[in-house]
């Protein structure tokens, strides 16, 4: 591969072309800057030719800054020829300008330039200057800018004497912009070319060569640049290195919201995985004769939209909660700890039920009919044997959970009064004090947590040692209880849902009452406000969603083939990033792109695409696991023969790959959509006038204590991705006759 | 119906070393490899488990680079080149079907590759089932069918698209025993009949033995000697290869000379002549006699080389298996046509004896 030949190959190729390139970008940038000043010396001359005919200092006053409306941006200042003195003397102008002078008029530069202006030749200074334009109060400019100095003559009627001069400084960053641009474009006219030299010396299989490279480059781009621009800037204060943004952020204002986000995490956690249990033994373990729709209606709550829950938390236990204020004239608040507890153990539970019952399915019976016949009791059995086998799902759900709540943007943001929590702390910094830098440091901060829980819990995921998988289900399952702890359980669990689906009604109900709260008279206007104010989020939302649906499912399989079947290096290093974003809270990652992708050459804010490679990038890693899972499963002799029989690598994913993990691929497309339909946390930062979206308008509502509007917005939500969910439903089932055919031999 | 200039295969010093992650030793799977395969001809790979067969078909098919060296097909220099740009195919142990198609798709895939047209397709995929005796089964999935039947599935789908090359990674291994020799008859006829290069990867050497031109006997990634079947099995160079392709006693003994093109050796305390010798075998050296158990006659004590005592007999009809007991162990002598044979009743002292040209003194080394 390497080999001698090969390398001297490459390395003169890029020689060539790297130099060429080179030489391209100075010819461009020198023919580009001769001809800028050119011009403003032109227009200079011309400026000049415009000075008022009397000596009137009012005049000259009123003159001066017109310089900027024929060169951009630009600053002059005005001297008087004073005949006593036999030198120019300073007028008026421009601050900017005029302390510019003052410090430099002694300079042989300066003293030529004047010199020059006597004789009337206008004359521009070699080199540029820092001016501080901040210094004209006029004009809105913050910063120090690179400048070049020009001095022009204003040449009296006759045409052989200088009135007097004046000095006009242009900032470099007009030219900047171009050249910024230029540069930015011949790089990457020589990364993009080297990349696909590289490929195509050292690969043998350029089209899989180009797919990885093509990979690494939106990893890069789109996941790694923007978390580092966010470390970046949260070292940097106007434009200098510095520690005061981690200064603040550590102080206790914020460390505070830290130990906020902590406890909410650690209850929600722990509250979620007890429930999470006493469902999934009740399903997995028992008897308990509604199993399917018991687990159904048990996973609901996390497809639901975010929102949802705080929203009908607050229409029935809020200020002017229907079951607080009407029913019993309460006066605690439900804002704070408490409600938030309380509804995210709603918003997560299902996690830790799914992830528990996944451990509690594996766990062979025998073992427990063993004990039972070792005349155990049950309840010495499952305390024995049943808790201990089941202790890798309880951790990992717990971890879970409390990454999950950590990050956790929504319910904060509506339910916390005056709690706080990290995430809607960065949000509030970000939005209401336009601090990026300090919004990620405190994201960075929220990050620290939420990567140790997701470490630890790949860990114990890593290590199933516990389970005894046998391969064989158990057909019969012991009845680990008796029948009172059976019919409790049930009664509690049942208890449970039917709360939720209260919570669910209530929206509903929330959507035909004029004004909830003070007046609950029956009523259809809600709808027509509401769809005609939030048609267009709608539209957007469902759009943007759809857009990035396949695109995040195809990306996340060809990921998956890639890494499951090819070798290539940095594999472990993509697959590293690629997975990022799942561990990452949404906050982090809305700031990061904000802050990567508001400058060229990515301008990006404010476009639909950003939010579509915020969809893509953010579900790609659910995508990309169930994709390799699936591949896992499959002979890769079945794709070897396709290759072998002439299919090249696109030929054998599209023919071949495709058609047999398609239930991966299916499920990761509805997961991207019911996700996309129902993110918020980074897509709060990232909408724009042209873009809303769904759930911010909800937000917004609700905020206003618009409940009607917010409840209407809200069931259509969960409607359009009900429907969603079912229609996958019905797709992988049909599926699974399929897939039963599909064996390796 | 497939009309192609068959081709050669050949490997120059192919090397395969495989890295091994979590720092532990490189596996070199397959060293300094040199082979020429004629064209047409079907060559086996045999060796025990784990000595390199696959690694080598798959350097061959495109599915391994080789660390070092090159492979040729034809004059064609394919090292580099991936899988699906050579005029190879290949029949899985596994066969790889493909499971969301239909047997006639599965066929038919490779056609469509190659953007022939459909009715030219369907008359083609037509034929070749009805070749592998398949004709009906067009519409069934390949999970449907007997091991059989899927193995002449993937026999068809890879002899389609006319390779040049074929590969067979002991694609016989799953079937039981009478459909396996049913199925070795077959794919050698259609292989004589398209005069296909093929190379067969077995581990199993009555099946290299029956369907070989020639065979490459590899151990440890080594090609330890390459041969028509007659020769691998009457003059092999190695006691291991001796070993390994057929039942074989080894007597320890001492080289003592040459003697007109004969070797002279001290067996048991008596002098022996034996005509042919393997690789690295010089005079003054211990080596071992290898013989065959067909090759040894059982006489009466004392006049041939080895004494001692028959310990039992196993009648097989067309043969007779001797087991004797002698002062080197035990000793399987074969008769046979044992009916014109005299034969030496269960525990009777009798002599083993050979004719110096049936036996062959090789280096005593085991590998
Ligand atoms: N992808 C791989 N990575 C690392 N080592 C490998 C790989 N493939 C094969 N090997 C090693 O290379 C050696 C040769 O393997 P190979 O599959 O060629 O054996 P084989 O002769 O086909 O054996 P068998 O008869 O069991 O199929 C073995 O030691 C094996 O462990
Ligand atoms: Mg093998």
């Amino acid at each position: 591969m390497f080999t001698k030949k090969r390398i001297i190959q490459f390395c003169f190729a890029a020689l060539i072309f790297l130099s060429l390139d080179l030489w391209m970008f100075k010819t461009l940038s020198t023919n580009f800057r001769s001809y800028e000043e050119l011009r403003n010396f032109n227009e200079i001359e011309l400026f000049a030719q415009t000075a008022p005919e009397d000596q009137d200092l009012q005049a000259y006053e009123k003159w001066i800054p017109s310089v900027k409306s024929i060169i951009a941006g630009a600053r002059a200042f005005y001297f008087s020829f004073d005949e006593m003195q036999g030198d120019f003397v300073p007028s008026t102008g421009s601050e900017t300008s005029f302390r510019l002078w003052d410090k430099y008029k002694e300079s042989t530069e300066f003293r030529k330039a004047m010199e020059s202006v006597y004789y009337l030749e206008p004359m521009k200074l070699s080199g540029s200057y820092k001016a501080d334009y901040s210094l004209d109060p006029d004009i809105h400019s913050q910063e120090t800018i690179a400048s070049q100095v020009y001095f022009v003559p204003v040449i009296d009627e006759n045409g052989y004497q200088a009135n007097g001069a004046i000095m006009i400084l242009v900032p470099n960053s007009t030219a900047t912009g171009y050249m910024s641009l230029l540069r930015t474009i011949f790089i990457s006219a020589a990364v993009i070319f080297l990349g696909i030299m590289l490929v195509i010396t050292f690969t043998r299989d350029p089209i899989t060569g180009f797919m990885v490279l093509a990979l690494f480059g939106v990893v890069v781009i789109f996941i790694a640049y923007p978390l580092l621009e966010a470390v970046r800037l949260s070292f940097m204060k106007d434009g200098v290195v510095s520690l005061q943004t981690w200064k603040e952020t550590l102080s206790p204002t914020y460390l505070v919201a830290l130990w906020g986000s902590l406890r909410l995490g650690v209850l929600t956690a722990t509250i979620s995985t007890i429930v999470g249990y006493m469902f999934a033994f009740l399903i997995e373990r028992t008897s308990f004769r509604q199993k399917k729709v018991m687990s159904t209606l048990a996973t609901m709550p996390v497809i639901s939209p975010p929102f949802s829950l705080s929203l009908s938390i607050i229409l029935l236990f809020g200020n002017n909660g229907l079951i607080s204020k009407q029913l019993l004239h309460l006066n605690t608040s439900i804002y704070g700890l408490g409600g938030l507890t309380l509804v995210e153990v709603i918003g997560m539970f299902p996690i830790a039920f799914m992830t528990i019952s996944g451990v509690l399915r594996q766990i062979d019976s025998t073992v427990e009919d063993a004990s039972l016949d070792l005349n155990a009791t049950k309840w010495h059995t499952f305390k024995s044997i049943t808790l201990p086998l089941s202790a890798p799902g309880i951790v990992s759900a717990w971890l879970l959970v409390f990454t999950n709540s950590l990050a956790d943007f929504a319910n904060p943001l509506l339910l916390s009064g005056d709690y706080r929590v990290l995430s809607t702390e960065a949000y509030m910094l970000v939005t209401g004090r336009s601090n990026l830098s300090a919004g990620s440091a405190l994201s960075f901060l929220l990050l620290m947590p939420t990567i140790t829980a997701f470490l630890i819990q790949r860990q114990w995921v890593g290590k199933k040692s516990y389970v005894t998988v046998t391969g064989k289900p158990s057909t019969t399952l012991t009845e680990l209880t008796n029948k009172p702890v059976r019919v409790s359980l049930e009664v509690v669990s049942w208890t449970f849902i039917g709360f939720i689906v209260a919570l669910y009604l209530t929206i509903v109900a929330g959507c035909f009452v004029v004004n909830w709260g003070i007046d609950y008279s029956f009523t259809l206007a809600n709808w027509g406000e509401a769809l005609s104010r939030g048609w267009t989020a709608i539209r957007d939302t469902v759009t943007l969603a759809a857009i990035a649906t396949p695109i995040a499912g195809l990306l996340a399989m060809l990921t998956a083939m890639l890494v499951v079947r090819k070798k290539f290096p940095g594999k472990r290093l993509l697959e590293t990033l690629i997975m990022t974003p799942y561990a990452i809270p949404g906050t982090l990652i809305g700031i990061s792109y904000i802050l990567a992708f508001n400058k060229p050459p990515l301008l990006l804010v404010g476009t639909g695409a950003i939010i579509v490679i915020n969809y893509v990038i953010r579900e790609l890693p659910v995508g990309v696991e169930n994709g390799i899972t699936a591949l896992h499963q499959i002979d890769p002799a079945i794709e070897e023969s396709a290759a072998d029989l002439g299919a090249d690598v696109t030929t054998v994913f599209r023919t071949i790959v495709l058609p047999l993990i398609r239930p991966a691929f299916l499920s990761s497309m509805s997961y991207t959509f019911v996700r996309s339909m129902t993110a918020v946390s980074a897509i709060i930062f990232l909408i724009s006038a042209r873009w809303n979206h769904l759930t911010v308008l909800i937000f917004n509502f609700s905020e206003n204590l618009r409940f009607g509007l917010a409840s209407v917005l809200s069931t259509i939500l969960i409607v359009i991705v009900l429907m969603v969910w079912a229609l996958m439903q019905v797709l992988v089932k049909d599926d699974k006759l399929t897939q039963k055919t599909i064996s390796t031999r | 119906m497939l009309e192609k200039k068959s081709v050669s295969v050949t490997l120059e010093h192919v090397t395969k070393r495989f890295k091994n992650v979590k720092g532990k030793k490189d596996v070199i799977a397959v060293n300094e490899a040199n082979l020429v395969i004629e064209p047409g001809e079907l060559v086996t790979l045999l060796g025990p488990s784990g000595c390199g067969k696959t690694t080598t078909l798959r350097m061959i098919a495109g599915f391994e680079l080789p660390t070092e060296g090159k492979i040729f097909i034809g004059n064609e220099e394919v090292t580099m080149m991936p899988p699906n740009k050579r005029d190879t195919a290949t029949m899985f142990q596994s066969y790889g079907l493909f499971p969301h198609m239909t047997v006639y798709d599965n066929v038919a895939y490779g056609l469509k590759l190659r953007k022939i047209p459909a009715d030219q397709i369907k008359e083609k995929v037509n034929e070749t089932l009805g070749m592998v005796g398949l004709a009906d089964y067009g519409d069934r999935a390949p999970s449907k069918l007997s091991g059989g039947q899927q193995q002449r599935v993937a026999l068809a789908r890879s002899l389609i698209v006319t390779p040049s090359v074929l590969l067979l990674d002991e694609p016989l291994s799953n079937l039981d025993a009478l459909l396996r020799e049913q199925m070795r008859i077959e794919i050698r006829k259609i292989q004589k009949d398209l005069g296909i290069t093929a190379v067969y990867v077995t581990h199993d050497r009555v099946e290299a033995m029956s369907l070989s031109d020639r065979v490459v006997v590899m151990k440890d990634g080594f090609i330890r000697q390459i041969g028509p079947p007659s020769v691998i099995y009457e003059e092999p160079n190695s006691r291991f290869v001796a070993g390994f392709v057929g039942k074989a006693t080894f007597f320890p003994v001492k080289i003592l000379r040459k003697d007109a093109e004969k070797w002279i050796c001290e067996l048991g305390g008596k002098e022996a002549v034996v005509s042919h010798a393997g690789d690295n075998v010089e005079v003054g050296m211990e080596a071992v006699l290898m013989a065959r158990p067909e090759s040894l006659r059982v006489v009466e004590p004392g006049t041939g080389h080895i004494e001692g005592k028959v310990r039992m007999n196993v009648y097989l009809g067309n043969s007779l298996e001797s087991f004797i007991n002698t002062s080197f162990g035990e000793v399987l002598v074969q008769v046979d046509d044992p009916h014109a044979k005299k034969i030496y009743a269960e525990g009777s002292d009798v002599s083993i004896d050979f004719a110096p040209d049936r036996v062959r003194l090789l280096n005593k080394d085991e590998t």
